[in-house]
């Protein structure tokens, strides 16, 4: 299989570089291990576009913020995706931490980061009547926003296949191909060999290992989990933003925020492991997150707790980005150490990987326009959101559109259908697709039902669906044989 | 049951639109129609009758009610039976997914039919409840396939004929946990044990002795699972005891390899369109606030069953569906009046929650009713000021009290101003 560039991992890095460079004439694979996207750093985080007061100037992080923030304001139109354009709060609660706010606005603005502005808490409190009384001020940042990550990463993706790349799910890099020169020729998968003159590395945590696969040992990931607590929709309004603690050497602390889709939800920790695929939550971290969720929030009402998750960044030894090409081998591209704020980076990455590569390695790749590039993509209808009027004319045009299939988020079975036809294949699929199951029952009334839609329209057993790939089948088998294999043993 | 009939009639005003045939639903509808109602329609979401009781194959219903020991479609049976002789309308495959506030307009979608909006006289909600998922008790640990709720591996087993694992782990004491323990034993797989975190089991003691005893399951009380194991299917999970904090205790944490967890640690009613129709709820029940009429906060919209707050037996989930639909049925006629005077009840020494909360004595009513910590020995239950005494050789949270308040009491004493509810050790 030959194509011009392949992307390793398809987080919302390389989903984003994926549908950057579907912008040329270029032939592109993306290949994730994973069975549904997002898997890693960009399933699991704060969805957080952020201001961009956060990073010192100077440093790669600070060089993507802002543009990013600018350009997934754009992208939220033409990706039809959920951004909740609330803006943010950083919380002092004292004025030692009050003057921490007030460097953090002179860092935003020397990052071009617009709108910045210290308010009294009383202030705070008119717009969030919930925040602790101990605030006395606040850093706002009205262009900071939340996306809903799942969509975004699916939009991406759904883009840059619309415009011709080509997505390998369950797709395992196991190394590098090399030509007589000993530059890039391709990468190595459990699904075999991948050709082409340039490689990118999206692998997140993983990133690491693969740069070491090119040779390149100058950078270290610290995978680093962060725990979450996500809350009931019915919690909707109880804050209407995102609340930062002051950050401290630790880091950011720990965030109180609206999703884009109405839940409250708090976290993360920073935890540092050698793991980088471990994504279990523990009672000293989920401790953690709630006290500081209470500090900033003190009736933080945690009984409405629907789930709580765990995801791992790719932290760095830098703290920084690690993005450009290898001089040697040629043809190998790091986009590496994409942490916090990596999700509101990405399309400003995006943007300078495709000049990196007309740059640095036109001998190897040529980018050409690709004037029937079409930047609109349709998210599958949101019947939850829908009026009345448009939700009688989808019922009427197609009956799977009047069967719900989640009760708890509203979501139909034309949703679902719709999400298979998008390429799902299981229930986390689905779920991040469509959100069936994403709500307060967590998917107790629509696993099975959607497990059964699954089994039908992909014409396989209902036993031999999963939640997320790999061995996670939701059954074992059926039941009369499951005993006769018993009365064989 | 193969028994339903689905007559479509125009879509003018019915006098009372039931929201789930499950048994309060199909009993309201019966209610109504012996009440005198011309058109009651009951809507259901599912293609058939009976809500969740299809799936409950095993014996042990209808106790009360018929004397005999009925499965759960059995005894849906008799009760759809009457409903289609007394002319209950049914439609199947119609979800209502909206009811608005202003005007308590219903929304439905039904695949032939799209969506349409229904303008009842009176509505009866009866939508039952629903499980609690893992998240709500904040278990850590990893997320793997071969987490459900015992429901819903009771569907899977019942309904769909597949098993959800080869050995598994029950947690919580529910009644739909005793159950499945027992039916994932009879259909081959292990069960290593139940557990439980508090220190009283949270089902009946019958299901207990039928379901647990009888297969020789471990019974554990006062444990609890601390730790999810496994990154595609579930490996195994911590158990620990735990104090009287229902804080783990150090040094009793024990690794229990399985591939399956079943989740019984409580149901809660499923009050989505109720909070849509801007009904008052009840903070603790979970359920509408109800008058001994089954009447919510609004006049026109009536609930019964575990909408309104969790039934151990589903006798009374019918008898409280006959009641709301009778009553919504009279309001259609306009013979209830919206000014009847009612009392608060309140809930005294040891009594966690209870229904109805407001009593009109209009006519004999129950307040059911569960006790926060069990009292094993004498006890008495109360209805204060001097409305109920009943002796009871126990009290325990998984098995419901009654507190019987006759109307004529009510009216003998103008001056009520509320009802005490007690359950106390005598």
């Amino acid at each position: 299989m030959n194509y011009d560039v392949i992307i390793i991992g398809s987080g919302v890095t390389g989903a984003g570089i994926a549908r950057e460079l579907s912008k040329y004439k270029l032939k592109i694979a993306v290949l994730d291990k994973a069975s549904e996207l997002p898997s890693g750093a960009s399933r699991a985080n704060s969805s957080m576009i952020h201001g961009g007061f956060d990073d010192k100037p100077g440093t790669v992080k600070a060089k993507f913020c802002v543009p990013g923030n600018k350009l997934w304001h754009k992208l939220k139109d033409e990706l039809d995706v959920h951004l909740n354009e609330c803006g943010s709060y950083v919380c002092a609660f004292n004025d030692k931490e009050t003057k921490h706010l007030e460097e953090l606005l002179e860092q935003g603005k020397a990052n071009g980061a617009p709108g910045l502005e210290i308010i009294s808490g009383v202030k705070l409190r008119e717009k969030e009547p919930n925040v602790s009384s101990e605030i006395v001020a606040a850093l706002w940042s009205p262009e900071a926003a939340i996306i809903n990550n799942f969509e975004a990463v699916n939009a991406l993706i759904e883009s840059a296949k619309i415009n011709g790349a080509e997505l390998f799910l369950e797709t395992s890099a196991t190394g590098l191909l090399f030509d007589e020169k000993n530059n890039i020729r391709g990468v190595a998968t459990n699904k075999g060999d991948f050709i082409a003159p340039v490689v990118i590395n999206a692998g997140g945590v993983h990133a690491q290992e693969i740069a070491e696969w090119a040779g390149d040992t100058s950078f270290k990931i610290i995978p680093t989990k962060g725990e979450y607590f996500l809350l009931d929709r019915t919690t909707q309004g109880f804050i209407h933003s995102f609340l930062f603690s002051c950050p401290s050497k630790a880091g950011k602390g720990v965030t109180v925020l609206q999703t884009a889709e109405g839940n409250l939800m708090s976290g993360p920790t920073a935890t540092e492991q050698e793991d980088p695929e471990d994504r279990s939550t523990t009672p000293e971290g989920l401790a953690e997150v709630l006290k500081g969720a209470r500090r900033l929030v003190p009736d933080f009402p945690i009984r409405l707790n629907i789930t709580t998750f765990a995801g791992v960044r790719a932290n760095t030894e830098s703290g920084d980005f690690e993005i450009g090409a290898l001089k040697n081998p040629r043809g190998f591209v790091n986009v590496a150490g994409i942490k916090s704020p990596g999700f509101t980076s990405s399309p400003a990455i995006a943007e300078y990987v495709a000049e990196l590569l007309k740059e640095e390695l036109a001998d190897r790749i040529k980018l050409i326009p690709n004037e029937k590039f079409i930047p609109e993509r349709k998210n599958i209808p949101r019947f939850l959101y829908l009026d009345m009027e448009k939700r009688k004319e989808l019922a009427k045009n197609d009956p799977a559109y009047a069967q719900i299939v989640c009760r708890c988020e509203t979501v139909t079975e034309g949703q679902v259908l719709e999400a298979i036809r998008r390429g799902a294949r299981t229930i986390s699929a689905v779920k991040m697709m469509t959100r069936a199951g994403t709500g307060r029952c967590q998917g107790g009334f629509c696993c099975p039902r959607v497990a059964e839609i699954l089994s039908r329209e992909l014409n396989i057993p209902l036993d031999e669906i999963t939640r997320h790939g790999g061995n996670s089948k939701l059954l074992v088998g059926k039941t009369k044989e499951f005993l006769l294999e018993k009365g064989a043993e | 049951m193969s028994n339903n009939k689905n007559i479509a009639t125009p879509d003018g005003r019915q006098d009372v639109l039931i929201i789930g045939a499950g048994p309060a639903g199909v009993a309201a509808g019966i209610g109504a129609k012996k009440e005198g109602a011309e058109n009651v329609v009951v809507l259901e979401r599912d293609w058939d009758l009976g809500g969740i009781l299809q799936q409950c194959i095993h014996p042990g219903f209808g106790l009360r009610t018929f004397r005999e020991e009925l499965t759960g479609p059995e005894y849906m049976h008799r009760f759809i039976k009457e409903a289609h002789e007394v002319g209950v309308e049914f439609r199947t495959n119609t979800m209502v997914f909206q009811i608005d506030k202003e005007n308590n307009t219903v929304w439905t979608m039904n695949k032939e039919r799209g969506i349409k909006c229904l303008n009842p006289k009176s509505i009866v909600l009866t939508m039952g409840c629903r499980e609690r998922p893992l998240g709500a008790i904040r278990i850590p640990g990893t997320r793997p396939s071969g987490i459900y709720t015992a429901g819903t591996a009771q569907r899977f087993v019942n309904m769909e004929g597949y098993m959800p694992g080869k050995r598994a782990v029950i947690l919580g004491s529910g009644d739909i946990g005793l159950i499945m323990a027992r039916r994932m034993i009879w259909e081959g797989a292990e069960v290593e044990g139940v557990y439980e975190v508090m220190s009283w089991p949270g089902g009946l003691r019958r299901n207990i002795a039928q379901c647990l005893d009888d297969y020789g399951i471990p019974f554990h009380l006062k444990t609890t699972v601390t730790k999810i194991h496994g990154a595609d299917r579930l490996e195994g999970v911590t158990v620990a005891e735990v104090d009287d904090k229902m804080t783990p205790i150090k040094g009793t944490e024990r690794f229990i390899e399985c591939d399956t967890l079943l989740l019984a640690i409580g149901l809660i009613p499923e009050n989505e369109l109720s909070r849509m129709a801007g009904i008052e709820i009840h903070p603790v029940t979970g359920g509408p606030v109800v008058n001994d009429l089954l009447q919510t906060s609004n006049p026109a919209v009536f609930a019964a069953g575990n909408v309104v707050i969790v039934y151990d037996l589903v006798d009374n989930v019918s008898d409280e569906g006959l009641i709301a639909g009778a009553n919504a049925a009279k309001f259609a006629a306009g013979k209830i009046s919206t000014d009847i005077k009612k009392i608060p009840v309140k809930g005294g020494q040891n009594v966690r929650l209870f229904s109805p909360q407001l009593i009109t004595g209009e006519k004999d009513t129950i307040i059911y009713m569960r006790v926060t910590h069990p009292i094993e020995g004498a006890c008495k239950v109360t209805a204060e000021p001097g409305l109920y005494t009943q002796r009871l050789r126990y009290a325990r949270p998984g098995e419901m009290n009654e507190a019987r308040i006759k109307a004529s009491a009510v009216k003998a004493n103008p001056n009520l101003k509320e009802i005490i509810v007690d359950v106390q050790p005598i």
